[in-house]
């Protein structure tokens, strides 16, 4: 036993002592010089394979090879290998064998009778026919970092026993080329890193393009979008339509990141090519609802809404499909929420009935409205601070004077430290501004009248009457005589006849519910330019959203009233109540001269 | 509103005058509808109604759709200029069959 272990002791303090100054100066030459060979490698395979192909020479091993553990840490891969066998691509389990050993244990081993080595892996032996005799097992580990191992295979000549110095050699080597990979490894992912983040600028790029132009400062429709990452789940989007009026819209994707940009993208380009030809903004979400759910990944989803105002009359018409109510701000600083009636898109295809998607309408009548995602409502104003509801009707407040232009400042300013917060969630605002005071005097009827201002008007006939079905015969009477005196042609005068005479209808059928019983009064007013007929019941106030034309392809009675209305008048508006209660409906015909 | 009922060679003829609006309609809407399921085509004669409205439209296409499911035929004939200008705005123009007179309307339902 000490003589085991003195000899043992003499071994490797005589391989040590033996190794001649000549030899060490190869060492460190072989060292240097394959270290080089890794720093300025373009090929880290070639090189690695070069190395096992050096060092099995010059330790003077029949064969070679170099072991990866592979990326889940489970397999050994040969990656490359010198000797009389070919083993590359060999996979072995990662702690199997004397190179498993090493591995796992992140030591250096010499042994030199694999057959009185209990962790001797004879499998490979037995599919290749080679005979291992001894073994040199070196791990690559960097900082205790596991890469893998080189194992060199019967040492040739002298005792046919790797020595000490071998290892050391070895070991050495197998440091620098575990480094090699590393660094390698390090490099391809930094490669990989500026290729994802060059894609999602060039992402960006595309969606701040789907972002409508800056149109000109005294254009009604504002917007602004902050993205959280470098894309965004949100979008906006405004744009005249060949009709005056403007359509706008504001979404937020489900989710923020790349497949949130993506839908963005999709549901963006749908609204903006279908909105243009489709100016029924329930109609409009029911579609794109379709193709959304249709193609949408499982669980992802929009908020939106989609509008159009017309700037001339001051008149809205939107759908909300599961969005942030939109603040209608009045010209008085009055706050009205409008809250959404429908589900999100890509929710389900069949919720809704043929109608589409509920619309709401009102007239902005000189105020401002404000469309925009909860990033702006939840995003910090400073640490752990949200702006909330009540700071963006702040901000809107304390701008009355100033204009839309810098409530979407002061949330750049607020919400994105202009630019330099890094934000919770993508903030977007849009902001439509009826700006100068359109609507303020009072008609007979005790309402606002648009246009009253600067044209009111000859008023030609007041009339008011208790809305029974027996008195539409004279209405319809004393309506044909005014169109008659206000210079309308035949076929012009019953057709106002019959806007009239159906709009009543709408009166007597809906206004007072089955039993009850009121008025209806109608004024006319003549302008050189048009005959206007104001139409006011004394009810509770109708839900607009309910009174709109039926799609002519479906031929079943009833809401035909409604659309020969439209279809016969040049402009048709519900009015903001009176305040003493009851609706207000105003039919327009222009006079052509 | 008035109207009255005649038979013209196996078709039946309603006749109706005056004007036809939500007051007037229900009885028109009753008018039509008793002749379906006569077995005989139906002309209607809208020659003495100068205005028919929204509620006088719909009893046409009742009564169209369920002279059809009764393998009736129908036809509208000497419609009123206001009349047809009323089915024109509705888009209805196309789907009633509309003869100048009564004795086309005979021919184009038998």
């Amino acid at each position: 036993m000490i003589e085991a272990t003195m000899s043992n002791v003499e071994v490797v303090s005589g391989t040590r002592l033996g190794v001649s100054s000549a030899a060490v100066h190869n060492h460190l030459e072989l060292l240097a010089d394959m270290g080089r060979d890794f720093a300025s490698s373009q090929d880290l395979e070639l090189t690695l394979r070069k190395a096992v192909e050096r060092i099995t020479n010059y330790v003077d091993a029949e064969a070679g090879a170099l072991f990866m553990l592979s990326p889940c840490g489970l397999k050994l891969q040969c990656n490359a290998s010198v000797g009389p066998v070919e083993i590359n691509g060999l996979e072995i389990a990662a702690d199997q064998g004397i190179v498993g050993f090493c591995v796992q244990k992140d030591t250096g081993r010499i042994v030199r009778d694999v057959s009185k080595d209990p962790d001797f892996n004879a499998s490979v032996d037995d599919e290749t026919g080679f005979k291992t005799k001894s073994i040199l097992c070196a791990p690559m580990s960097v900082k205790g970092e596991r890469i893998g191992a080189i194992e060199l295979i019967n040492k040739r000549g002298g005792d046919g026993l790797f020595g000490d110095d071998d290892l050391y050699l070895l070991q050495a080597l197998s440091f620098s080329a575990g480094l090699a990979v590393l660094n390698a490894r390090m490099a391809a992912e930094l490669v990989e890193q500026e290729r994802v983040k060059r894609e999602l600028e060039l992402a960006a790029e595309i969606q701040r393009s789907l972002l409508p132009i800056e149109k000109d400062s005294d254009f009604p429709v504002k917007g602004v979008n902050l993205p959280a990452r470098v894309v965004s789940g949100d979008f906006y989007d405004f744009y005249p339509l060949d009709d005056g009026r403007v359509a706008f819209t504001l979404g937020d994707v489900s989710g923020k990141g790349m497949n949130a940009a993506l839908m963005m993208a999709k549901t963006a380009s749908l609204l903006r090519c279908l909105g243009k030809s489709i100016k029924e903004p329930g109609r409009l979400l029911t579609l794109v609802n379709e193709e959304v759910c249709e193609t949408a990944t499982r669980g992802m989803f929009v908020t939106l809404v989609h509008g159009i105002y017309d700037p001339e009359s001051g008149y809205v018409r939107l759908a909300n499909a599961g969005h942030e109510p939109p603040l209608v701000v009045g010209k008085d600083g009055s706050f009205r929420a409008i809250e959404a009636e429908a589900p999100p898109l890509g929710i389900s295809p069949a919720l809704l009935d043929e109608d589409g998607f509920p619309e709401t309408e009102f007239n902005l009548d000189g105020g401002r409205l404000f469309v925009f995602t909860d990033g702006v409502t939840e995003g910090y104003v400073s640490e752990g601070v949200e702006l909330g509801i009540d700071g963006l009707k702040d901000l809107i407040k304390a701008s009355e004077k100033d204009g839309v232009e810098s409530v979407l400042n002061a949330v750049r300013q607020l919400i994105g430290g202009d630019g330099g917060r890094v934000l919770r969630d993508d903030v977007t605002l849009i902001a439509i501004d009826d700006g100068v005071a359109k609507h303020s005097s009072t008609s007979a009827l005790g309402t606002a009248e648009p246009g009253a201002t600067d044209k009111p008007g000859e008023k030609i006939l007041q009339l008011r009457v208790t809305a029974k079905a027996n008195r539409l015969r004279l209405i319809r009477n004393a309506v044909r005589e005014t169109a008659i005196f206000c210079g309308f042609s035949e076929t012009d005068t019953a057709d106002i006849v019959l806007a009239v005479d159906e709009a009543c209808q709408n009166v007597i059928r809906h206004a007072y519910g089955s039993e009850g019983e009121g008025d209806i009064a109608i004024e006319i007013r003549h302008r050189p330019d048009a005959m206007i007929i104001i139409l006011r019941d004394f009810a509770d106030p109708v839900d607009i959203s309910k009174i709109k034309p039926r799609d002519l392809n479906d031929l079943r009675p009833g809401g035909l009233g409604t659309h020969l209305i439209r279809e016969v008048m040049d402009a048709v508006d519900f009015l903001p109540p009176p305040i003493d209660g009851g609706n207000l409906l105003r039919l327009v015909k222009n006079i052509r001269s | 509103m008035e109207h009255a009922i005649s038979d013209v060679g196996g078709a039946l003829v309603v006749a109706f005058s005056g004007d036809i609006d939500l007051q007037t309609s229900p009885d028109a809407r009753k008018a039509l509808l008793s002749l379906v399921g006569k077995g005989q085509p139906i002309l209607v004669d809208l020659a003495g109604v100068g205005y028919i409205d929204s509620s006088g439209v719909a009893s046409l296409v009742e009564c169209l759709q369920s002279a059809k499911k009764s393998g009736q035929k129908m036809a509208l004939v000497s419609v009123s200029d206001g009349a047809l200008r009323v089915l024109q705005l509705a888009r209805l123009d196309r789907v009633f069959v509309i003869c100048a007179t009564i004795d086309d309307g005979v021919v184009a339902v038998s």
